[in-house]
This record gives structure tokens, sequence and C-alpha cells, in this order.
């Protein structure tokens, strides 16, 4: 943090007429909470907070100009690294947009396993969210309590796909292996421990009085200016407007399982923060209800033999299959239809939007993605200004954002 | 204020609550594991550094110099060179290159191979001081294969982890499904299943 003074103080010596003057102060990129490399630019009035900018951009890597430049297939893995905490939510938002484009439709099991996938990340990314926010916030005890029930998310997703943060294992048509049994069993089994540890950070924080201090009344918005600010999410929700993709435009199997959507009503700091946790409870139940109802069958979609790989055994038995096997990979589907498609899907961030324009060609021509977390970046000086220094703090975890997915 | 809250508020009932919570956990065994001397031992298929299949017969690496992994990588960070073999007349590799710095672990070369000639292996640990020692030649590589591969563990990987196969396409009888606790002989093992080292 650095400090910068506009002129020197006007003492005159005898300490009176002495001149009050606004302080500019930049926070960031490296502070450890703003969540990444966000950086911004403060005017302070004494504690009062008279201007906020956010500055992005210092994780730009290109990941849309990337895209048109790699095979549908190829272009997955920048998927991972947008929010790369929830990369599978990711993952699965990527081959749905895709999927959607092609015009196939992934096997029932498979899009059983991926709505598994997706609610144990947005678990995860809550959990980190939770342990993040709240130590920034003063808590720290929920921070090591938090990353205990991650590690075992992420050892059922190195058990399934080989690897823990950076998955890319959705593919379009399906996803890339079948779960094991040793899988189902010990994912239900974290559904049955789990609501147990959501009450543990609960009695940690939920009724503390400093937690309620630092949350309650700080960064409030209304519903309306939460939806014209263009909000997603938990975020939106914490306003009270009952907008969720999963409901709004069911995709996977999130038709075929219940649960609720949990709103706020002040549109506070302490509001979207129940919203999140109630969100880890209905996730948990989505998975169980998943689990239960994971239907035998292929994983990946039979019919859609022009954009799937064909099966290795077949590979040096036709010529058919070896030419698509060549064809894919070094081309990409030559097939795809031409056309734009939009697809949003709810990660655990809010929507994320994948807008993808095809010529024809085995590459996107365009690939534009709607991250949540530069929508709700941008919402930070309407939160900030006019409120405390230290309520900024708190305004950076509320609106839960990852610069990866930001600056993309 | 009633006096339910009064109490509350005088008692300090929910910090209270709160370092019981701490207190209890003070008792219980430590989660966290001392990673230098105790390791972790990576499920089947993680995905670490690579390895060239050594070919069992020959002694040689299985590549047929097709090229398809460093199509399909992501990073684009394989080099292939090829030459003629002066005496069967086939195109090999004359030196393969990959470059760990590059490389984000998707595993798409292993799926595009269609020999199976490349495999990532279990090895984690390989940081180092040099860019040098993170570049990887086709010795390199076939020696990681020796080192992590060799053996059963080569072929279960391929068996599970070189996807697709045609049982992918359908429905087979192996397919995990959710069984209930107890229930008519298909009962749960008692042994825990949570992966090793979570508690």
């Amino acid at each position: 943090m650095g400090e910068i003074e506009k002129e020197t103080p006007g003492a005159n010596g005898d300490g009176k007429n002495l001149s009050t003057q606004e302080l500019t102060l930049s926070m960031g990129p490296q502070h450890p909470a703003t969540h990444g490399v966000l950086r911004l630019v403060l005017e302070l009035d004494g504690e009062t907070v008279t201007k906020c900018t956010p500055y992005v951009g210092y994780l730009h890597r290109g990941v849309e100009k990337l895209g048109e430049n790699r095979t549908y297939l190829s272009a997955l893995p920048l998927s991972d690294r947008l929010d790369y905490i929830s990369s599978m939510a990711n993952n699965v938002g990527y081959v749905n947009a895709v999927e959607k484009l092609f015009g196939i439709e992934a096997p029932e099991r498979a899009k059983y396993i991926r709505t598994i996938m997706a609610e144990m990340t947005r678990i995860s990314s809550h959990i980190i969210w939770v342990a993040t926010h709240a130590l920034d916030i003063g808590a720290m005890t929920v921070f090591l309590y938090s990353f205990r029930e991650r590690e075992w998310l992420l050892d059922l997703f190195e058990m399934t796909c080989g690897a823990r943060l950076t998955v890319s294992y959705p593919r379009i048509g399906g996803v890339r292996n079948d779960v094991s049994q040793q899988f189902l069993d010990s994912l239900y089994e974290f559904t049955e421990e789990f609501p147990r540890r959501i009450s543990e950070y609960e009695t940690l924080i939920d009724q503390n009085r400093i937690w309620l201090k630092r949350t309650k009344g700080i960064g409030v918005i209304s519903a309306k200016e939460a939806m014209n600010w263009g909000l997603t999410g938990a975020t939106l929700r914490g306003s009270g407007v009952n907008y969720d993709v999963r409901k709004a435009f069911p995709y996977d199997a999130y038709d075929k399982v219940e649960f609720d959507v949990p709103l706020g009503t002040e549109g506070d700091v302490y509001d979207r923060y129940r919203c999140r946790m109630e969100e880890l409870r209905q996730s948990n139940r989505i998975i169980r209800q998943c689990i239960e109802q994971l239907p035998k069958g292929p994983i990946l979609a039979p019919e859609a033999s022009k954009f799937v790989l064909p099966p290795k055994e077949n590979l040096f038995k036709n010529m058919e299959p070896l030419i698509h096997h060549f064809v894919l990979l070094t081309k990409g589907p030559l097939t795809a239809p031409e056309g734009e498609i939009y697809c949003g899907s709810e990660v655990p961030k809010g929507e994320l939007g994948f807008y993808i324009v095809s010529d024809g060609t085995g590459k996107p021509y365009r690939m534009r993605v709607r991250a949540p977390s530069f929508v709700h970046a941008s919402v930070l000086p309407r939160l900030c200004e006019g409120g405390l220094v230290a309520d900024v703090i708190a305004n950076i975890g509320t609106i839960d954002i990852v610069l990866g997915e930001c600056d993309r | 204020m009633n006096t339910k809250k009064i109490v509350k508020t005088i008692f300090m009932t929910e910090i209270l609550q709160g370092m019981a919570l701490t207190l209890k956990s003070l008792f219980s065994p430590a989660v966290t594991r001392q990673y230098p001397k105790e390791k972790r031992q990576p499920f089947p298929g993680f995905r670490g550094q690579h390895a060239f299949v050594r070919d069992a017969k020959t002694g040689k690496e299985k590549c047929i110099a097709c090229g398809l992994c460093g199509a399909v990588c992501p990073s684009k960070c394989i080099y292939i060179y090829t030459k003629e073999d002066e005496e069967t007349r086939k195109k090999t590799i004359d030196r393969y290159e990959i470059e760990l710095l590059r490389c984000v672990y998707c595993a798409f070369c292993v799926e595009a191979c269609p020999v199976g000639a490349i495999a990532l292996t279990e090895n984690y640990e390989y940081s180092d001081y040099s860019r040098e020692a993170l570049y990887m030649t086709k010795e390199k590589l076939l020696d990681n294969w020796d080192r992590f591969m060799a053996g059963p563990k080569g072929d279960e990987y391929f068996e599970k982890f070189w996807t697709p196969k045609q049982q992918s396409f359908r429905a087979h009888d192996d397919q995990a499904v959710f069984r209930p606790k107890g229930s008519n002989g298909a009962a749960r093992p008692e042994a825990d299943t949570r992966p090793e080292g979570v508690k």
C-alpha cells in the first residue's frame, strides 16, 4: 500500500489553521485482501471513502483471443483458467455452449456427472469464499476449518480426472471418463458429513457480534440497483432478486432435482453471506439427489460421432474413425454449423456466459466470455463510496471476485 | 430487549460456543501433513510429469511421429522433429521435446495419441533451478517411464485413462451407481471410503 500525498500539510508552526485534504490511497495490486491482483485507488476524506476506482487487467492473458486460435477441444483448458478455483463449473459451462452450437446433447449419465461435479465445485468455491471473506474481516478459524473439507473434494476430483484444480474433465458430448464406485461412496459420505461442517462454520461466525457489526448494513444495494448493475449469482440474490440460471434456463440435470434458491432481503454483506451458506446446503442436496438418481448409460454421445473422438479400439480397425480422429484433433470439427450462440451457466460466482460465433471451421471465430467477476468488480465504487475505509475489504469479499476471470 | 437477549449479550454465549468448538478441535487429530517428510501418494491416473512409453518388445519408444500430440496441445509446448529411418523407410522421430514450464497438464496429448505412446506419470516433484532440467527430451521421457510407470502400472494406466473406449459409448454392468447402506448384500464396505489422507 502506498500513500500519495498531494501537497505537504499546511501546518503553520503554531498548529492553528491546519488544513485538511483528501488522501489518495492506492490499494493493491499486491494487497492480500484484494483476492488477487485487483487495484483500487481510493480517495479518502478521513475515514470515509469519497471515490473508489477499480483498476483491472493485471492478470490479462487474452483468453478470448487464444480461443480463436484453438480448436473447440483445445480451447477447453482455457476455461479452467478463468476462475481457477471453480474450474469444473467453467468447463461445464463451456462444453454446454459448444454443444448448443453443434446441436448435440450429452447422454443422461454424463449430464448427471456434470451436475455432480459442478455442485462439488460450487461447494469448494463457496468454502474458499467464506474462508477468505472471514479471514479478511478478522475471523481466522473458519479459514483453517474450511480448507479441511475442501481437501476432501479436491481429492475426489483427483480420483476422477487426475487433477485437483485445473481439471479439464468434461468433453464436448460427454465427460472424459466414468466415475468410480469409490468416488460415489466417498462423495455420498461427504454429503452426509457436510451439513454438520456448515453448522460448525456458522457456530464460529453466524451470530458473532463482531461479525454482525462488520457485515450488517454494510454494502447495501437494492434489488433494482443490483439488477441494473448486471449482478448475478449470490451477489444478486442477496438483494432478494430470484434469478438463478439453474432454475430459469435449466441445463444438465438441474430440471430433474429439487432445490431451493436462497434469497436475501436487505442486500447487505450479511445477507449475501447467508445466501452463500444456504447455497452450500442446497448444493449438498443436489449432489445427494444426483448420486441417488445416477443412471447407467453411455458417458459420451454415441450419435455425435462427428464431434466426439472415436473409440481407441476402432482406430486401427477402420479407416473412417482414424480419419475422424486426425481431423478432429488437428483441424477441429469441420462439420461445425455456422452461427452464433450464447449459453449461460450458473457458476459459483454468478452467471458465466460463453458467446461463440462459428464460421463453420473447426475453430471459434469469436469466443466472448461473460465473466461475472468482471461485472461484479464494476459495482465496487457503488458499494464503497460513502462508506468507511475498513468496509472496503468487506465489500471486496462480498462480491466474490476472482481476478483470473475478471481480467481473462 | 428481552431477557434472553440480555443474557446472551452479557455472557457472550455465541463467542463461547465458538470457543468451545475450537477447544474441541484442539483435541481432534491433525488433518495436515508434514509434506517433505510425509509424502502423499497421488491417485491412479494423476496428471504429472510426462513419460514416453517404452515398448517391451523393441525396447524403444512406441511413437510413430504422427504429430497429433503437438497439434492438439493447447499450450503448444510439444516440439517434434521427424526423419526417415534409413533401414525400414518409416517415419520416425528425430527429436521430441516437451517444455514442461509451458505445459498445462491437460492430458490431451495422451488422449490424442493413436498408439498410446505418451503417458502422464504420478511424479509431481520435479521442480528445479534451471530451465534445462525442465526441458524434456526423448531420452529423459523414456527414463521417466522406467522410473515411474514400468510394469503393471503402465498397463493399468492405458486400460483406464486412455479414453474414449468403446464402453464409454454404451451402458455396461461395471458402471458405478448409488449403493444404499446395507441394501441387499451390496452393502458398502465398512472401511473408510474417504480418500487417503483426508480426516
